[in-house]
């Protein structure tokens, strides 16, 4: 294991952010860390890479803590949305990040060009829109060659074609070594990731392939005209939207929700049952422990 | 990477940082020397003794300018930003990082005082010597360890907007009141009164006893004592941002 948390717990206090957190990041993985808004994310990468500490529980980042300096040695990262110092050119902040691990100026060309920052270079870092920042922030994570490279919502903000373009750039830099990203785009995960760790209230609520998780929780839709069933009466997971006259749930037991609505007596019409999209899927999941 | 070379990776990067942001050269480096001639000159040039003080009280102010604005303004405003948490996640000890902060502050003073220098040296009939001024180097050097505390101070407890307004209207009031400006016998009585009690005033006895001579005893003392206090008020505030921030 590049990176392991076992039982972390990290509170605020009387927030409790993580609640027992478990999870590793093995060699060629790429992780993604998925939940809503304040699911704890932020508080568990935060601890992986060294920013903060844990209150219980056990982090190791290359078998040490990572908030000794030698942890971080094989340890890339983004900085948070675009922070770089406005007047300091592209080149120059590359050419920092590679100054900790010791690359030579040909690598950081390397970098340079792999992120497609090559005629960039020389701008200064306050002149970038918001997809040259994100792919000079990837490009920060990757400047040293590292084993594990810890990427915080590296796409959030950007429209579909630049997130696409992002992720191809990411997908080549990843060879040969561990990712892990957090996100709250299910797609995002789906598509880059080779596990997902689904995580909500300080703790994990999946561990496994993209597949899986839609396959485990088995979410699929079920919508119809009609007025959706009040969700105490049900004792089983369902999240309803009811747009226009047309009700759309998400359930697991789909079976269960049909059965619910014929002996309710509420009046509907045009019933269809289809297979749920992970977004889903997702909220359904999440939608159990709340 | 050795601490030698990050060291150096991060005092070029503040530096660069530093020299590309007129809201910090112009008061640090182009004030000091600006104000002198404009405003000392004048007397500093009837007498030999006179523009040796003048010229080292300017280089007071041009330090205590430095020490004011690149700890306390610099760590105010950075505290706070992603950048400084990137920077955390980075192989890099926090002494390296404060090691190059003093750094680039020693090139700063350094350049703000030799702009002062200049002025002085062909505009008035200064008449240090070379050995002189290498012990008012050393002099301003360990003289100028309460005023980056002070800089800490600020840094640590002020948030990032109030920094420039306080942190200004401490080295302006201090200057003055600290006779950097004018002599302080010129000074109102109340102010002049004050004035030995003030850290800027310790300083520039401090250094005015390199062409005056004696022994500044009491503006050792006094700098000692307030290099414990800030010492000990940017260590609090130091702790207090480490265990609000990354606990």
């Amino acid at each position: 294991m590049l990176l392991s948390f076992e039982s972390v717990r990290k509170s605020y206090g009387s927030i409790r952010a993580l609640d027992g957190l478990s999870f590793g990041v093995a060699r060629d993985e790429i992780v993604a860390v998925l939940g809503p808004n304040g699911a704890g994310k932020t508080t568990a990468l935060d601890i992986a890479l060294g920013l903060r500490r844990p209150d219980a529980g056990t982090v190791r980042l290359f078998g040490r803590d990572p908030r000794s300096v030698a942890a971080r040695r094989r340890l890339g990262a983004t900085p948070q949305e675009s922070g770089f110092p406005d007047v300091l050119r592209v080149g120059e902040v590359v050419e920092f990040a590679a100054a900790h691990f010791g690359r030579s100026p040909a690598q950081i060309a390397e970098v340079l060009t792999a992120f497609g920052m090559d005629e960039l270079a020389q701008r200064r870092a306050g002149t970038l829109s918001g997809g040259q920042s994100r792919r000079l922030a990837l490009a920060l994570a990757f400047a040293g060659n590292p084993d594990l490279a810890v990427l915080d919502e590296p796409t959030t903000g950007l429209d579909v074609e630049s997130r696409r373009r992002l992720w191809d750039v990411v997908r080549r830099a990843s060879e040969g070594r561990a990712i892990l990203f957090s996100t709250h785009n299910l797609e995002e995960a789906e598509a880059m990731a080779s596990r997902v760790v689904v995580i909500d209230r300080g703790r994990v609520l999946f561990d496994g392939g993209a597949r899986e998780l839609r396959e485990r929780f088995g979410v699929r839709r079920i919508s119809y005209v009609g007025e959706p069933l009040e969700r105490r009466t049900l004792g089983f997971a369902a999240t309803a939207v009811y747009a226009g006259d047309r009700t759309v749930v998400a359930t697991n037991d789909t079976d269960a929700y049909v059965r619910a609505l014929v002996t309710s007596g509420t009046p509907f019409s045009e019933l269809e049952i289809a297979p749920a999209s992970l977004e889903e899927a997702f909220l359904s999941i999440t939608g159990v422990s709340k | 990477m050795t601490s030698f070379a990050l060291a150096r990776a991060h005092s070029r990067i503040a530096l660069l940082d530093l020299f590309r942001s007129p809201s910090y050269v112009v008061p640090t480096v182009v004030f000091p020397a600006m104000f002198f001639a404009l405003f000392d000159v004048q007397f500093a040039r009837t007498q030999a003794a006179i523009a040796n003080e003048a010229t080292l009280a300017f280089v007071v102010w041009a330090i205590v300018g430095v020490a004011v604005y690149q700890f306390g303004v610099g760590i105010a405003q950075e505290r706070g930003r992603p950048w400084e948490r990137y920077q955390r996640t980075l192989p890099v000890s926090t002494a390296v990082r404060f090691a190059a902060r003093i750094v680039s502050a020693i090139v700063f003073g350094a350049l703000a005082a030799a702009c002062v220098a200049l002025v002085a040296r062909f505009s008035t009939p200064i008449d240090l010597t070379a050995l002189q001024w290498l012990q008012a180097s050393l002099y301003a050097l360990a003289g100028s360890v309460p005023f980056v505390l002070f800089g800490l101070t600020i840094g640590y407890w002020t948030p990032a907007r109030a920094a420039v307004p306080i942190a200004t209207a401490c080295n302006l009031l201090l200057a003055y009141a600290g006779g950097l400006w004018m002599p302080p016998q010129m000074l109102p009585p109340v102010v002049a009164k004050l004035s030995p009690f003030l850290p800027t005033r310790q300083f520039a006895d401090l250094l005015w006893s390199v062409p005056g001579g004696g022994f500044p005893a009491h503006a050792i003392a006094g700098l000692a004592l307030y290099t414990l206090a800030f010492a000990i008020l940017a260590t609090a505030g130091y702790r207090r941002d480490e265990r609000t921030r990354y606990a």
